[in-house]
């Protein structure tokens, strides 16, 4: 019984980073916004969904390695962009943990400080990279911009959330 | 449980109402206020290096190469090329297309006090969809490649 769950967490676990890395592809594909990094933010979802199904350990794992295997795939490991999405996918992932652990806001108040860590995180590695502080001239809009993504990927990470109770409640 | 969910969404619109509203006016302050002012000289800087490699003087009309940009030996071209007659500067930026990597071409103009940044190959274009600059720094970030510029007036980018 063990074993079998073991091995449903497993497959369940690459089946989202399987989603996370093609998420995270095809949003890269799609310029939207006109500053460094911005963008929606959907491979988050799965960030979210793991930390609430799982948990904060597997979530940060599974968000580096997908990062790590995007930058793979696109060619850019060790790029100035991969240090950024990496800088900030660990200050998200840090937030986001502990705002789940303090327990006062649900999915949208979490994924929302997130995605401000996460702004803060990919600033602070172009700091980095750049060697000036003039990065922190995008951090305003960045800061601006990440509230409505991570409302909008916390919205859509609760309805899956909201099914997958049910589900898993049908299986067990 | 269901209360539970229903109380945490009414913090989170909360929370989203008030962060939307805090860094909304922070965003339009910014814009309004930092990096403001006249600039005097715009510095053009390449890596993590705090030493530009090109001045552009406003006031004296004169724009300064302070140092060569270390190229490979395969590119067998210097840069950067300072093109006083159509106003631009050329830097080879650290993006790669193909392998190789691509330049970045600066234009200035000493009687708008303004640089812009007309040629350079990225993901998304950021630094030359900015346009025309005359305080705000340009940052190339995937080329490495930024300018910034001193103003007379008081300087917020610290």
């Amino acid at each position: 019984m063990i074993q079998s769950a073991k091995l449903r967490k497993m497959t369940l676990l690459a089946n989202f980073m399987a989603i996370a890395i093609v998420l995270n592809i095809i949003e890269a594909a799609i310029p939207i916004i006109p500053v460094p990094g911005a963008k929606l933010g959907f491979a988050n979802i799965i960030t979210l969904i793991i930390l609430y199904v799982y948990s904060f350990k597997d979530s940060l794992i599974i968000t580096l390695l997908r990062v790590v295997l995007v930058a793979i795939l696109s060619g850019r490991l060790l790029g100035v962009t991969f240090y950024m999405s990496f800088s900030g996918a660990v200050f998200a992932t840090l937030a986001m943990g502990f705002f789940k652990h303090l327990n006062y806001f649900g999915f949208v108040g979490v994924s929302t400080l997130g995605s401000i860590f996460h702004a803060f995180g990919q600033i602070a590695a172009g700091i980095f990279v750049i060697g000036s502080t003039a990065v922190i001239a995008y951090l305003p809009i960045m800061l601006f911009l990440s509230i409505p993504a991570g409302a909008l990927t916390g919205i859509i990470a609760q309805r899956f959330y909201i099914i997958w109770q049910s589900w898993h409640n049908e299986i067990s | 449980m269901k209360l539970n969910l229903s109380v945490k969404n009414k913090r989170d619109f909360l929370l989203v109402t008030l962060l939307f509203t805090i860094l909304g006016g922070i965003y339009i302050l910014f814009r309004l206020f930092a990096f403001q002012g006249e600039a005097s000289v715009a510095n053009v800087y390449y890596g993590n290096s705090n030493d530009p490699i090109v001045s552009i003087d406003f006031v004296n009309y004169r724009v300064i190469r302070n140092y060569d940009q270390n190229v490979p030996a395969d590119y067998n071209q210097g840069y950067p090329i300072i093109d006083e007659a159509n106003q631009t500067i050329t830097l080879l930026g650290d993006y790669e297309l193909d392998g190789t990597r691509q330049i970045v071409v600066i234009q200035y103009n000493f009687g708008a006090k303004s640089v812009q940044i007309i040629q350079e190959q990225s993901p998304n274009n950021i630094c030359s969809r900015e346009g025309v600059s005359t305080a705000w720094p340009l940052i190339c970030l995937p080329n490495r490649i930024r300018v910034e510029f001193e103003t007379n007036a008081e300087d917020f980018t610290v």
